[in-house]
């Protein structure tokens, strides 16, 4: 092969990707801001209007409340999915009887597409048919929608997510946890170390970076969550539920606001990589 | 004698802890899912029976019949092989020189630079992209066609294809291939005769994972597809949901549908899951 064809090989290789990548990804965002820039009005051409949509955006009270409901949902979320999965992951690392059958069974909800766990939840969820109210019914003697009350419709979204996604924090910490060096901890055992101190000051410590990566996967994840909360509450009752995805869709797609709704995604997605950005930079060490 | 008696008990009692805390879990992450299948069993009047019977007193499939002969189910069950199929394989085959180039060649600054635009566009949350894809889509009148769905999954595997197989090209010594060299063969031909065959277990891996990441994808379609033209089965089935309002065997009979081909392909790629949602950060 002659050199300069040696030379481009890598290059050519990588090409169709590199298009792809470019022709879906950076392509749109470009004219994505642009969009964010115009307004559209019904059947009429857009109208270029500045940074009008994102000075309505800082004004715009539906979304800070927007984003506030996705900062709980995430936090929460992600924070209860983090401490059952390692526990779940503790409680596992050892062999045991059955433990592949175990392990497969405890991944189902993850692997199940989000429509259908949106679907197993309404089923549990529904005030005339499903078995969660019907458990509620029995012990309070009252019948209760758990998705039309204000104040429960984001906690029991929140407990859709956590069924979901703690086998995805189990998962990862449980690989984590298997390649860990077993010399120290042989040494402190040898040592006398109690189970509680040899968990804070070796598991926790070592596992380090498999934890930061997995908290960083999943809360950005469960910060654009969109399809649970389609198929479940539609972001009601009112907007208890409107999480950051859906106002945009909602704006987009149902009132055809390309303009404002191209300006949330931006903010959204600033925020999103800022937040990665900050992230990664903490644990550079590492990870 | 006494220590001896209280570090079994102790043992005993961790056993017992240990193990109901496994059932409890099991059971809280199997009953929803039985619930579902239970109820896509059930008679219409059954559903509404309280208390709620445990299992379907006379068992019906009258609510698949129903999906497959009313409610349009084969359609969208067609177009999502169609449209999955086509972009897993199409990524999948783009994704992997990609892939190949990275793991071998990586070492190069400029390259490096290159690793990380392949990578970027995973960082980027969907709904960042979906107002502009929709626009653009729309103006080639790729709006609720299936080529548009594919265009758009295939840009969205690629990046996980080319991170996942270049981790499974990096397993492979390199010496394999250079001794391939020495003896005459090109680096394609050395890749297709020497590379491929031993990353063939890591190439169905990926193939499954991406199949798995389309197939319940729902944000895109729910935005590019509408009609059983197009739609995919999550779009049909969210679809159902609104219409049947309260015929809840069958919204239970189209989630049994959508959800089973999946679980059994996840459970066949398990090893490799970890990897797999991780990007390779994780083995």
């Amino acid at each position: 092969m002659p050199g300069w064809r040696v030379k481009l090989l890598p290059w050519a290789l990588i090409a169709p990707t590199a298009v792809f990548a470019l022709a879906m990804t950076v392509l749109p965002l470009v004219y994505s801001v642009l969009t964010s820039l115009q307004e559209f009005p019904l059947g009429r051409a857009p109208v270029f209007v500045g940074l009008q949509n994102y000075q309505n955006l800082l004004h715009d009270a539906n979304f800070g409340r927007s984003l506030a409901t996705t900062l709980i949902f995430t936090i929460v979320a992600t924070a209860v999915e983090f401490v059952l999965g390692l526990a779940l992951a503790l409680l596992l690392k050892e062999e045991f009887a059955f433990q592949g059958i175990i392990r497969s069974s405890l991944i189902i909800p993850m692997v199940i597409a989000p429509v259908v766990v949106g679907i197993i939840w309404r089923l549990l969820y529904n005030a005339d048919v499903g078995l969660f109210s019907f458990a509620v019914q029995a012990l309070t003697g009252r019948s209760f929608s758990v998705l039309s009350s204000t104040t429960m419709a984001l906690p029991a979204l929140i407990v859709v997510d956590i069924w979901e996604w703690t086998p995805f924090m189990f998962l990862i910490l449980l690989a984590g946890i298997q390649s860990l060096p077993l010399e120290p901890f042989e040494a402190a055992r040898v040592d006398g170390a109690s189970p509680w101190n040899i968990f804070v000051h070796l598991t926790l410590p070592m596992l380090k970076p498999v934890i930061v990566v997995a908290l960083l996967i999943r809360a950005l994840d469960a910060f654009t969550v969109f399809d649970q909360v389609f198929v479940l509450t539609q972001g009601g009752p009112g907007t208890a539920t409107e999480v950051a995805t859906l106002m945009i869709y909602k704006t987009a797609f149902r009132f055809s606001q390309f303009g404002y709704g191209a300006s949330m995604a931006i903010a959204l997605l600033a925020l999103v990589l800022s937040f990665s950005a900050a992230v990664t930079r903490a644990f550079k060490g590492s990870v | 004698m006494r220590l001896l008696t209280s570090n079994t008990q102790k043992r005993r009692l961790w056993f017992v802890t240990r193990l109901f805390l496994i059932v409890l879990a099991l059971t809280i992450t199997l009953l929803p899912v039985y619930w579902m299948v239970n109820t896509s069993l059930k008679t219409q009047v059954e559903i509404f029976a309280s208390p709620p019977t445990l299992w379907s007193q006379n068992p019906t499939v009258e609510n698949y019949v129903n999906l497959f002969t009313r409610r349009h189910l084969g359609a969208y069950l067609l177009n999502s092989v169609i449209i999955v199929g086509s972009a897993v394989f199409v990524s999948l085959v783009i994704g992997s020189l990609a892939a190949y180039s990275l793991a071998r060649f990586g070492k190069d600054r400029l390259q490096q630079k290159l690793n990380f635009w392949v990578l970027a566009p995973r960082m980027i949350p969907p709904v960042a992209l979906v107002v502009p894809l929709f626009l653009i889509l729309q103006q080639f009148g790729l709006i609720n066609k299936p080529l548009g769905l594919i265009l758009v999954y295939t840009a969205f595997n690629l990046p996980f294809v080319a991170w996942m197989m270049r981790s499974f090209f990096q397993e492979i010594p390199v010496d394999l291939e250079e001794a391939a060299m020495v003896d005459g063969a090109s680096r394609l031909r050395s890749f297709r005769d020497i590379v491929l065959p031993l990353a063939a277990p890591g190439l169905v891996a990926t193939a499954i994972f991406s199949l798995i990441i389309t197939y319940n994808e729902f944000f895109f379609a729910l935005i590019l597809t509408s009609t059983p033209r197009a739609a995919t089965l999550p779009v049909g089935t969210a679809a159902l949901i609104g219409k049947t309002q309260t015929l809840y065997g069958e919204m239970a009979a189209a989630g049994v549908v959508a959800a089973v081909p999946l679980v059994i392909f996840a459970l066949l790629v398990q090893r490799h899951l970890v990897r797999g949602l991780t990007m390779g950060a994780v083995k």
